[in-house]
């Protein structure tokens, strides 16, 4: 007697037709909710951890600046010297009215560079600053 | 004459096949490109530039003076205290100041030493905002029944009001 494999009769393919449309919702999802990353960090740095912190609403008005290990000063893509703090600070809040302006201090770093940071930043009325720090575990 | 046969398709239709290939490769293209993290941080408003050292002295009863010198030592008011004490401390202190008038609320005041550490620093910083957060969650407890961050902006604001958070960054003295 001869068997006959049965096979089913459906196809037994996943229908793929409607992965673009998946795909671009993730991509959609992902256009949503990230930001560009906007610059390259030429500093190491190792942000200190906190309890009580809160987040920054708004990713816009944040403008960072980077103090690495060996003390070295990046603002958006340069490193810069303390002397020209001021003018980029200034020029960045006549842009943004508002600014945040968010330190990425290395933990081990000393309290001098960041007061003189901090003169520069009065002497231009850019005020309101963030210590970036990350949620203790 | 040659005819010339016209290639007649019938339903012309764009090829769909690669499509998803496309969009994969779009999304793996943000997904390199964008940053999805949250910013967190201890959010601080600096003073106004003073031109002379002509300061309003603060009664003593009013402000809390928090040091931290370049030993790692942390001084409230003069008086050495591990770092988190100054939480407890301050605790203490805010709730004492909660019915007082605005004029007379605590103002904490911040000192560090150019040569301290940057971490001690925040640690302080964290531990003032902890105690400042824990009596307006308090205050809110008690008054709405809810925590403050679930308040709506009406009660939120008067709680504020009750219990401002005055942290004060003291005028770096000049370098020797």
């Amino acid at each position: 007697m001869k068997f006959q494999k049965k096979r089913a009769a459906t196809k037994q393919e996943i229908p793929t037709s409607s992965m673009p449309d998946i795909v671009f919702m993730l991509l959609l999802f992902f256009m949503v909710s990230t930001t560009l990353r906007e610059v390259d960090v030429l500093v190491q740095y190792t942000l200190p951890e906190a309890e009580a912190i809160e987040k920054i609403e708004n990713k816009r008005l944040i403008s960072y600046i980077w103090v690495g290990t060996t003390g070295q000063i990046q603002i958006n893509d340069n490193l810069v010297n303390m002397n020209e703090i001021g003018p980029i600070m200034y020029q960045k809040r006549v842009d943004i009215p508002e600014v945040v302006v968010s330190f990425r201090v290395d933990v081990n770093s000393d309290m001098g560079i960041v007061t003189d940071i901090q003169q520069e930043l009065r002497k231009v009325d850019a005020r309101r600053i963030n210590y970036s720090a990350r949620l203790r575990q | 004459m040659v005819k010339i046969k016209k290639n007649k398709n019938k339903g012309a239709e764009i090829p769909t096949g690669s499509m998803a290939d496309i969009a994969f490769l779009l999304l793996l293209f943000f997904l390199v490109a964008t940053v999805i993290d949250v910013d967190t941080g201890i959010g601080l408003v600096l003073p106004e530039p003073v031109e002379d050292t002509d300061v309003t002295p603060i009664s003593k009863e009013r402000m809390a003076a928090l040091l931290v010198n370049e030993n790692g030592d942390v001084l409230l008011d003069g008086k050495v205290i591990a770092i988190p004490q100054i939480k407890e401390n301050l605790i203490e202190r805010i709730t004492s100041k909660i019915d007082v008038p605005k004029k007379s609320k605590l103002v904490v005041s911040v000192k560090t030493d150019r040569k301290t550490n940057y971490n001690l620093y925040i640690q302080s910083l964290d531990q003032v905002n902890g105690a400042y957060a824990e009596v307006r969650d308090a205050y809110s407890m008690q008054t709405y029944g809810q925590k403050f961050n679930d308040l709506n902006d009406e009660q939120s604001r008067d709680v504020k009001d009750k219990i401002p958070k005055i942290v004060s960054l003291a005028e770096p003295e000049s370098v020797k």
